[in-house]
């Protein structure tokens, strides 16, 4: 028996080795935290408006997709002013306009637009936690993107706003409080009208304008929200407003349009011409714009390739014309706008916009709010090294054709099309393919929603 | 006279003496199996206690008293023999193995049990079936061989992850594969790779030390191992010592591979019809056709045909080169055993730059400090090398070089690699082969111990603990040229990535067993404690301009870094009583309480119960007339509740993830929590019989299996309005069901010996409750596999393609609306979608067939999977009417032309999106085939010859792996899903998946 004694205390020891570690508490994540800590400060709340700007700023929004969208579905196959290379299908179908609900972009603008906004819910529900002192800008910066996603999504999914029929068109979902991670209730809300989705974005705009500071830094400030509202009141055809907005960011003189076009593309930093720019660095973010319209001898894809139909579009001597490149490998001419994938920052909002719109709405409504339309067109012409105009000479067509020059590939061609009754190709504006669809995956997953016409 | 008598006299003394002496009489004993001489061999004079055990060389010398006639032979796992004597003073005897008796002790979780006392279902592999077999993993070797286990290796290249389901597929978002258990300990079977593609883990085993490997299929046999058990669980043995004289063993293995198959493509020529067709149909003008060749054809002139490119040629090596060589050494006292061996396996992969090389060293010990107290070791030292491709959907993808143009030169005139940048539609991937590097190293360290107690006799108490060690490098680096360094301001890329988990299992646990008369109990209890972390560090880097300087202490601009820790643990306790009455009446219960950090505060803990009885009718008296034709007879059944917690660590957690904008810190909501999270839970009932006949020479079984899983552990869609996705919930359901059958059947006996085993599996998989949702399809436009309730997982769902109008050659979808009727749009027939295919097989199985005579051995072993279809997914730029400018397929030649042309192939245009769309059945088709999956011709030199040379075995023998295959399938091969998409949902894609490996290899196996 002493004989055995001594084996089971061997044994003992040994099994000792199994019950030292038998617990379950220091097994946690690291890459996350849960979320009530992640609310619980001023600085988790400001972490999470940085939060709020990598999601607006991602692949899906305005990392790239919002404007490759708006380009190709105001591109025309048939026209032929560019064409979609690519192999990816879903871009494609959005180009030959002959989307599947099931398209995978329609479905990626959707969910990560609804993420976004969010994230921005989250911040505007948990305001107490932040810094009196500080409160206000935090308020301001999440509203400004709020009511740019659903901007950039009552466009993107539904009808062009219309006065006298936008309240009974369907927009999207109207979600203004955040989900509570930890007490999950899944809602399953209906479409609001556009007037509806308009009404919000104008209320979140106008408020962030009034809360933000003048200046702060690349994030959105007071002229970067009045920017964004000269924009919505443009979409709306409400010329004075437009008008009285670009006129609020032009006026204090923040910002300065860059003596050469060139100069204005392919920063790493803002430039004084940037009102708001999506960030990028190696680090962080990826340039999407690049991606698909830069060539494939800068590391693009080579996707978006520019035809000769819109080349011509420019007169001789048009520094914007001369921005084309044609890549020696493919001998496709793409836009200059978009030549670094890794680190160059996308532009969003320049001042050149502004002079286009104030120039645009001055002439619409015969005023010279800010100064005479023919010298903010002028100011954007002599810059492309092109000859200024009589007055006489300035026409609604030339100060459009002058916008979509200026503007090019920079994410406006279709809501421009749309608002001033334009067309693509044989497409009528008001045509339904160019809306997205309700995402298959969505309608799958809220029966509360109607899909749109022509699907 | 005299002379006469004398002579008589001494004959009958002489007489007398040989009747009265005992003689002495001497001899080996040898396996008949391998020829091995085999020591402690009782070798007794029949009908009295005079006996020798034979000596280490298996010699022995015995006085045989007079009037024995006969000699017995006995040893444990041989057949017992008797031989006559007759006048020999030499007797050489080769014992039969007794396979039978081998093959009744199975391997169960936490113990073993005697296969005719099994009230489970458990399929049981030996090692030896599946020896030098030339493949990378196990399950590679295991495949076809076992009813009930399905396992597919999705693409050709080397050391990718394969898929194992035992009876179907219970979960649509947590894994399904099963359980993996080496030596008791369970293992890392999770791929840990950085790329799209994953890796397998296992493929870190080698496969040659192990003694068996047995499935537990059912709940009776699997519910032992609880909350991780409803995929079924892998038990792997290794090689134990053997008490005796050291044996070695080397075997070299030595081979080449090529792919299975190749697809045909458009040669130059037909190329250049082709398009010239799609560009005039689209519009273009002369001149802008010659243009769209003039680029492809870089630096040659089209016009003169001067090029003509097989691109396959490029990518698929000939005869890529396979070599093995395993030493084991086996032996040992009664109180120390020792099993040790060495492997070096070096495979090349067909394609080009796949390469998988592996070293592994294990020492398996057993040692008895006393007769009560014996402790063990098992370690095993592995370094595995992987020289990786790409994922299939990456440009960089070999297989994708299929796309380029026939007209497009290799090489331009100054000897550099063609590449988009010169003109090509795509990215070269030779320029990444030539110009980058991905190479995955791991270590891995499989080690557990034992120690083990008889308190009292029937009573042994057991320790255990074990570690699975993973380290692995991936190391990767993307020269200047490459599409990555282009996109880099051509710059090299650097890439490393270091993943290490340490995953170690401790358990304690009692086992008593007794007979008393006609009553035998077995209980087993304890309780185990398992804990799986795994940290990650990755940084990537650019800037390198100088390609040879390829780590990232060159590259000046580090562009991403991260590192994290992760992990869980399972505490459990379990037992298990199983009782025998009269040897003919058995009935067992298992039961274990599992607790996970993986699930919420409220449901951390789950019990999972089985219950099985089987009844042994052969053993009965009423039987005994029947015996001699029906000798074995058992019938059995089980029904228990195992659970699935393959989900990732924190799903139950409402978590916010790190974030950077612009380089500055931030946080997002990252998932949404579930505290009530818990396990998928699977019932399952098997009912079963087992059956001999004839002396057991024809033996078999036929199995009813039906598994119901509810609550599953499903990443539900829900409105994305809510800001996200997906939600974890417990909830939906699937049932799989089916039969198995298996047969073995001793054909043939004498010298001439004919055995066959069969095994057949008829499966069924259905959706039953997804959560009140009708569907769950992320396929998008190009992926057809969707979770649908009433189908198969995985069925495709899209639109049926009803050929070519032949008036216009415009591609006809059908409508589907009961109308017959048919459209051109896709999207009005997408809004009828339906189920166009299944991409599970709906029968499976393997047949061997073995033959001896003499010293030659052959072994043929077929393998089949039917019922299921294949989506090339690819099909969409291959064959898709000249859609975009890739090469296509030779179908397309019989497109439509003109007017009155019946075909399937619709008018080719180019960017024209006539019958493009992914989700048409014209890009579906039967995936079932049929395979020889290895033929092993062998040759033992026979054992007289090799004693003069002092050896003990001498096998020649030549294996072919996937010789030949019958298929409908078009495509590449037949085994494929597409490495970058594969889940439980996406099934059966094709997507630029590379071909199976056909290898013929010659080996030698030397023992002495």
């Amino acid at each position: 028996m002493i004989k055995n004694i001594k084996y089971i205390v061997f044994m003992l020891v040994f099994c000792s080795l199994l019950a030292c570690e038998s617990q379950f508490e220091d097994i946690k994540p690291t890459a996350g935290i849960e979320e009530k800590i992640a609310l619980s400060s001023d600085k988790n709340i400001k972490s999470l408006l940085v939060g709020a700007y990598d999601a607006f700023t991602g692949s899906r929004l305005l990392g790239g997709y919002y404007q490759l969208h708006a380009e190709l579905l105001a591109g025309d196959p048939v026209a032929r002013d560019i064409r979609w290379r690519g192999t990816f299908a879903d871009p494609g179908e959005v180009f030959t306009k002959t989307m599947l609900v099931t398209n995978g972009d329609a479905s990626a603008a959707w969910l990560n637009s609804y993420n976004a906004i969010n994230v921005v819910n989250t911040i505007l529900a948990n305001l107490s936690t932040v810094n009196e002192q500080e409160r206000a800008t935090v308020e301001g910066e999440a509203l400004f993107i709020r009511g740019s996603i659903y901007f950039e999504l009552v466009r993107l999914f539904g009808k062009q706003y219309n006065v006298n029929t936008s309240q009974n068109d369907l927009g999207v979902p109207l979600v203004t409080t955040p989900a509570s991670l930890a007490n999950f209730v899944e809602a399953k809300p209906n479409r609001a009208s556009v007037a509806a989705i308009y009404t919000q974005i104008l209320a979140d705009l106008t408020k962030a304008e009034e809360l933000l500071p003048t200046s702060n830094g690349f994030y959105a400030n007071k002229f970067v929200a009045a920017a964004m509202l000269s924009r919505v009141y443009l979409q709306r055809s409400e010329f004075a407003a437009a008008r009285d907005a670009a006129n609020r960011v032009i006026r204090p003189g923040s910002y300065t349009l860059l003596v050469d076009y060139a100069f204005c593309f392919n920063n790493i930093k803002n430039t004084v011409e940037d009102i708001f720019a999506a960030q990028i660095t190696v680090q962080d973010g990826v340039n999407n714009m690049s991606t698909f319209f830069g060539g494939r001898n800068i590391g693009g894809r080579g996707d978006v390739q520019v035809l000769a139909p819109h080349l011509n579009l420019y007169e001789t001597g048009d520094a914007r014309r001369a921005f084309f490149y044609t890549d020696p490998g493919t001998g496709r001419i793409h836009t200059g706008k978009w030549k670094d994938v890794v680190a160059a920052n996308i532009n969003i909002i320049r001042l050149a916009e502004m002079y286009l719109t104030r120039a645009e709405c001055n002439f619409r409504l015969n005023t010279s709010v800010g100064a005479p339309p023919v010298e903010d067109i002028n100011r954007i012409r002599t810059r492309a090294g092109l000859r200024a105009l009589a007055t006489a000479d300035l026409t609604l067509d030339r100060i459009l054709r002058e916008r979509q020059l200026e503007l090019a590939f920079e994410g406006q061609r279709i809501h421009d099309i749309k608002r001033t009754g334009g067309r693509v190709g044989s497409r009528n504006f008001s045509d339904p393919k160019l809306i997205f669809p309700i995402p298959d995956r969505e309608i799958k997953s809220n029966a509360n929603l109607t899909q749109n016409e022509g699907y | 006279m005299k002379k006469l008598l004398l002579t008589g006299i001494f004959s009958v003394f002489l007489l007398g003496y040989l009747f009265a002496q005992s003689r002495t009489i001497s001899g080996t004993v040898t396996s008949s199996e391998d020829k091995a001489t085999l020591p402690g061999v009782n070798v007794v004079a029949k009908g009295t206690n005079v006996g020798v055990v034979t000596d280490i060389e298996g010699k022995y010398k015995l006085s045989v008293p007079a009037g024995v006639t006969k000699l017995v032979f006995t040893f444990v796992g041989f057949v017992t023999q008797e031989v006559e004597i007759g006048n020999r003073e030499m007797i050489d005897l080769a014992l039969e193995a007794d396979t039978k008796q081998l093959s009744e002790v199975v391997v169960v979780g936490y113990g073993t049990q005697k296969k005719a006392d099994i009230t489970g279902n458990i399929a049981s592999v030996s090692g030896k079936e599946v020896q030098n077999l030339p493949v990378t993993s196990f399950e590679g070797a295991l495949q076809g061989r076992a009813a009930g286990v399905f396992i597919e290796q999705g693409n050709g290249k080397l050391g990718q992850a394969m898929k194992m389901r035992i009876r179907g597929a219970s979960s649509v978002s947590a894994s399904n594969q099963p359980l993996f258990v080496i030596d008791g300990i369970p293992v890392t079977s999770q791929s840990q790779s950085g790329s799209g593609a994953d890796t397998n883990p296992l493929a870190d085993l080698n496969f040659n030390d192990v003694e068996s490997f047995e499935v537990l299929k059912d709940a009776a046999s699997a519910a032992i191992y609880g909350a991780r058990a409803a995929n079924g669980v892998v038990l792997i043995t290794t090689k134990k010592g053997k008490a005796g004289k050291t044996k070695v063993s080397i075997n070299a293995l030595s081979g080449v591979s090529n792919p299975t198959r190749r697809r045909e493509f458009l040669n130059a020529e037909q190329y250049l019809s082709f398009y010239t067709e799609a560009l005039t149909n689209a519009g273009f003008d002369q001149a802008e056709i010659d243009d769209f060749f003039g680029f492809y054809a870089v630096d040659t002139d089209f016009k003169k045909r001067e090029v003509e490119t097989n691109w396959q040629n490029e990518i698929f090596k000939k005869n890529a080169g396979f070599n093995q060589l395993d030493v084991s050494l086996n032996g040992g006292t009664d109180k120390t055993k020792f099993y040790l061996s060495t492997s070096s396996l070096d495979q090349n992969g067909i394609l080009v730059g796949n390469r998988f090389q592996r070293q592994s060293i294990r020492l398996n010990l057993d040692h008895s400090i006393t007769d009560k107290l014996k402790i063990g070791l098992n370690m095993n030292f592995v370094r595995s090398y992987n020289r990786r491709l790409a994922p299939d959907n990456e440009f960089s993808s070999p297989m994708q070089i299929v796309a380029l143009p026939p007209i497009t030169p290799v090489r331009k005139k100054t000897g550099q690699l063609v590449d988009e940048t010169d003109g090509l539609p795509y990215y070269n991937p030779l320029v990444e082969l030539e110009n980058a590097y991905y190479k995955t190293t791991s270590f891995r360290t499989f080690t557990n111990s034992y120690l083990s107690y008889e308190i009292t006799k029937g009573l042994t108490a057991r320790g255990e603990f074990g570690f699975d060690m993973l380290n692995q490098n991936e190391d990767r680096f993307q020269g200047t040229v490459t599409q990555a360094g282009r996109g880099a301001g051509g710059t090299g890329v650097g890439t490393s990535r270091i993943v290490q988990v340490l995953n170690y299992t401790t358990k304690a646990y009692l086992n008593y067993n007794k007979t008393l008369s006609k009553h035998a109990i077995d209980i087993t209890g304890g309780m185990e404690f398992q804990r799986s972390q795994t940290d990650r560090t990755e940084s990537q880097g650019q800037g390198i301009t100088v390609d040879q300087l390829q780590k990232l202490v060159s590259a000046p601009k580090i562009t991403s870094g991260s590192s994290e820790l992760t992990g869980f643990a399972f505490l459990s306790y379990f037992a298990r009583a199983n009782y025998k009455f009269n040897n003919r009446y058995l009935v067992s219960a298992t039961v274990r309480y599992d607790g996970s950090t993986r699930f919420g505060e409220t449901n951390r803990f789950g019990t999972f119960p089985s219950i099985s009885a089987g009844w042994i009718i052969s053993e009965e008296g009423f039987m005994k007339s029947i015996k001699p034709t029906l000798s074995f007879l058992k019938i059995k059944g089980s029904y228990g509740l195992t659970g699935n917690a393959e989900i990732g660590n924190f799903s139950q957690l409402p978590l916010y993830n790190g974030v950077g904008y612009a380089e500055i810190g931030g946080i997002r909501p990252n998932q949404l929590g579930n505290p009530n999270l818990k396990w998928e839970k699977t019932t399952q009932v098997d009912l079963g019989l087992e059956f001999g006949l004839f002396e057991d020479r024809i033996s078999g079984d036929v199995t009813y299996f039906q598994k119901d899983t509810r609550d599953l552990l499903l990443n539900i869609p829900i409105a994305g309005t809510n800001g996200f996705a997906t939600q974890f919930k417990n909830i939906g359901a699937m049932k799989n069901w089916g039969w198995e059958i298996g047969i073995n059947s001793n054909n043939l006996v004498g010298e001439l010996k004919w055995n066959t085993s069969l095994n057949m599996t008829f499966p069924q998989n259905q959706v039953t409750d997804l959560g009140g949702l009708p569907i769950i399809d992320t396929g998008g436009s190009r992926y057809m596999n969707v979770a649908q309730v009433g189908q198969p997982i995985g069925a495709f769902l899209g639109v049926e393609y009803r050929g070519v109008d032949p008036k216009n050659g415009d591609a006809l979808y059908d409508l589907n609306d009961g109308s017959g009727a048919t459209t051109t749009s896709f999207n009005t027939a997408f809004r009828n979608a339906k189920i166009l295919g299944n991409p599970n097989p709906t029968f499976y199985g393997g047949i061997t067939n073995n033959f001896s005579y003499k010293g030659f051995d052959l072994s043929i072993f077929f393998q089949w999977v039917s019922g299921n279809q294949i989506h090339n997914a690819a099909g969409l730029f291959m064959s898709s009417s000249g859609y975009y400018e890739d090469n296509q397929t030779t179908d397309q030649l019989r497109r439509w032309q003109k007017e009155g042309d019946i075909t399937d192939i619709p008018k080719a245009t180019y960017f024209g999106g006539n019958g493009f769309a992914g989700r048409i059945s014209r890009h579906l088709s039967d995936g079932s085939y049929l395979r020889l999956k290895t033929l092993t011709l062998g040759y033992n030199v026979p054992s007289n010859f090799l004693k003069k040379i002092s050896l003990e075995t001498v096998r020649f023998y030549v294996t072919g792996q996937n010789l030949l295959t019958f298929t409908k399938y078009t495509g590449w091969d037949p085994e494929v899903n597409t490495d970058f998409l594969a889940t439980n949902i996406f099934q059966g894609v094709d997507f630029y998946a590379a071909p199976q490996s056909k290898t013929v290899t010659i080996g030698l196996n030397i023992g002495f």
